[in-house]
């Protein structure tokens, strides 16, 4: 459904985005991952056809960017990272100017507003007027209208910004609740946004493409080592240089708190009962024994901070 | 065709929503006003005729008022990001440009046409030549229509509402004032100094004639203004 092959974007000399490549297949959640100005609004940019991408090619729906441009925005609903909208105008009238715009009939265009007006919570401010809205409402409305004229591919840059906990909740499961009728390309520097809207993720650093795949697929891609968080009562100063005697045993670093430790492992080795039966033999009193996750923020920084690629 | 009504509507609406047509309109008929009081009433050997005084400084008037109409067109959709979503919409940008092009122009017609009260109250005392005076709005109009044009253009090369008023009132000027320039330089130059003149070209109408000469150069000066402004909206690579 939304095919990108090469994408490279020159803003004067600096690239914003270099070689940029991906698919998203039809009726899937795919989060664009990055630190601020990764390049994630730029693609996004090219995808929507607000502007040509200085080399390479994107396709939207079978439709060419640069070539069958109107055919592909005819099929996209984009909502844009900053919300702008018409201060001056009502909800209604805004959607009602969007759904024209899109190329809507009447009957078409007020079925489907009732339908959104609701779907984002809006029906008791259907006839305010944008410029009195809270935030978190103008972003509803926002994606409102990139849900309006029912598309199948829909471009969200950033849609929970500037949400409150509870509104976050509700996109989400909005968002997450258009899988399988429509593709969803969204962004976002959140981690556990895209860990939980999202089955695949795209991670972007400075305009490139650093890994992509499912959130668990990309934890277990990174791990080099797996990692036990051991605390222990009765600290005397050797528990370290002993445990990391033990064969397997990689490496050992203290943690946050006194007397806890990370054990680091062999990939793939479960020494619990080695360690756990190891203390409890010397009588250091053992509190906690626990394996450490790599998360998703861990990859995420892993990437975006060392130059570490996986993809 | 949609699309451009589309969009010359919502313009058109935000005119009126905000407090901008209101005081613009109220100004122009406020001086318009003033001027026919002032021929009509204190010049005891005023004619007829002078009202065709009066249409040639509804045309300076205009010249002020038109690129105070047109600056948001643009700047404003690029200064709050609205532009972004107004360009990924299924519409061509000569179609954005048109309507909004239009907007402007039809907000113009309707005041000039409740102007058209002050000729009416005088023919209540005096025999009023309506051909010489129709002729007049009719040159008004497409000036005006060309001021817009222009003022569409200044509106797209920039983010700034007051930079693109200042841009659009100074090329207008330009073309009002270079026809004076005609008399200090050779007769050929002096003479394509006068064909660009807006001023030039728009005082046979306001003596009653209609010529295609003149027609042409408003069309062309409205054709000219439009695709520079479709060409400066389709070249978003550094916005």
């Amino acid at each position: 459904m939304i095919q990108a092959d090469g994408l490279t974007k020159y803003y004067a000399q600096h690239p914003a985005i270099v070689d940029v490549s991906f698919q998203v297949e039809e009726g899937e959640i795919v989060a664009f991952l990055g630190p601020n100005a990764a390049g994630k609004t730029t693609t996004m940019r090219i995808l929507t056809g607000y502007m040509p991408a200085t080399f390479g090619a994107a396709q939207v729906t079978g439709f060419d960017l640069a070539e069958q441009s109107l055919q592909a925005r005819r099929n996209i609903g984009y909502m844009p990272e900053a919300v702008a909208l018409y201060p001056d105008m009502r909800v209604h009238q805004y959607l009602g100017y969007c759904g024209r715009l899109q190329g809507m009939g009447k009957a078409e265009l007020t079925e489907r507003m009732d339908y959104v007006i609701d779907r984002c919570g809006l029906s008791e401010r259907a006839s305010s007027i944008i410029g009195t809205l809270s935030l978190g409402f103008r972003q509803r409305v926002s994606l409102a209208q990139a849900m309006l004229h029912d598309p199948p591919v829909l471009i969200l840059d950033e849609p929970t910004v500037g949400l409150d906990p509870n509104q976050i909740v509700e996109v989400r499961n909005l968002i997450k609740s258009l899988a399988g009728d429509h593709t969803v390309l969204l962004s976002t520097h959140i981690l556990p946004e895209a860990q939980m809207t999202c089955e695949r993720v795209i991670i972007i650093n400075e305009g490139e493409i650093v890994a992509e795949g499912s959130p668990q697929a990309l934890t277990a891609q990174l791990r080099q080592a797996e990692t036990l968080l051991v605390t222990i009562r009765d600290d005397d100063g050797t528990v370290a240089r002993q445990i990391k005697n033990i064969p397997e045993v990689v490496d050992m670093r203290r943690a946050e708190q006194a007397g806890s430790y990370y054990v680091e492992t062999e990939v793939g080795s479960d020494l619990r009962a080695d360690i756990s039966k190891f203390i409890v033999e010397k009588g250091w009193g053992l509190l906690e024994l626990r394996p450490v996750e790599m998360s998703l923020e861990d990859v995420f920084r892993e990437l975006t901070t060392e130059e570490k690629g996986v993809a | 065709m949609r699309n451009i009504l589309t969009i010359a509507g919502k313009e058109l609406r935000s005119y009126f929503t905000s407090p901008m047509a209101y005081v613009l309109a109220v100004f122009y008929l406020g001086i318009i006003g003033y001027i026919f009081i002032a021929i009509f009433l204190l010049m005891p050997q005023a004619q007829t005729e002078h009202l065709r005084d009066l249409i040639g400084s509804m045309l300076f008037l205009t010249l002020f008022i038109i690129p105070m109409l047109t600056m948001g067109l643009f700047a404003q959709e690029r200064a709050s990001g609205t532009m972004e979503l107004l360009m990924t919409r299924p519409v061509r940008d000569w179609e954005v440009v048109i309507g909004k092009f239009l907007a402007t122009v039809s907000l113009f017609a309707s005041v000039i046409i409740v102007s058209l009260s002050y000729p009416v109250i005088l023919e209540v005392v005096a025999k009023v030549d309506w051909a010489m005076i129709l002729t007049g709005y009719f040159g008004l109009l497409l000036a005006g229509a060309a001021f817009a044009a222009l003022g569409v253009f200044a509106s797209s090369v920039t983010s700034n509402q007051i930079a693109a008023a200042i841009i659009a009132v100074f090329m207008l000027l330009f073309l009002w004032l270079i026809g004076a320039l005609s008399y200090s330089v050779s007769q050929s130059l002096g003479d394509v100094f006068k064909h660009l003149s807006v001023l030039e070209n728009y005082q046979d109408f306001s003596k009653g004639i209609i010529d295609t000469k003149n027609i042409i150069y408003f069309l062309s000066l409205i054709f000219v203004s439009l695709f520079l402004a479709v060409r400066t909206i389709e070249n978003r690579r550094t916005v």
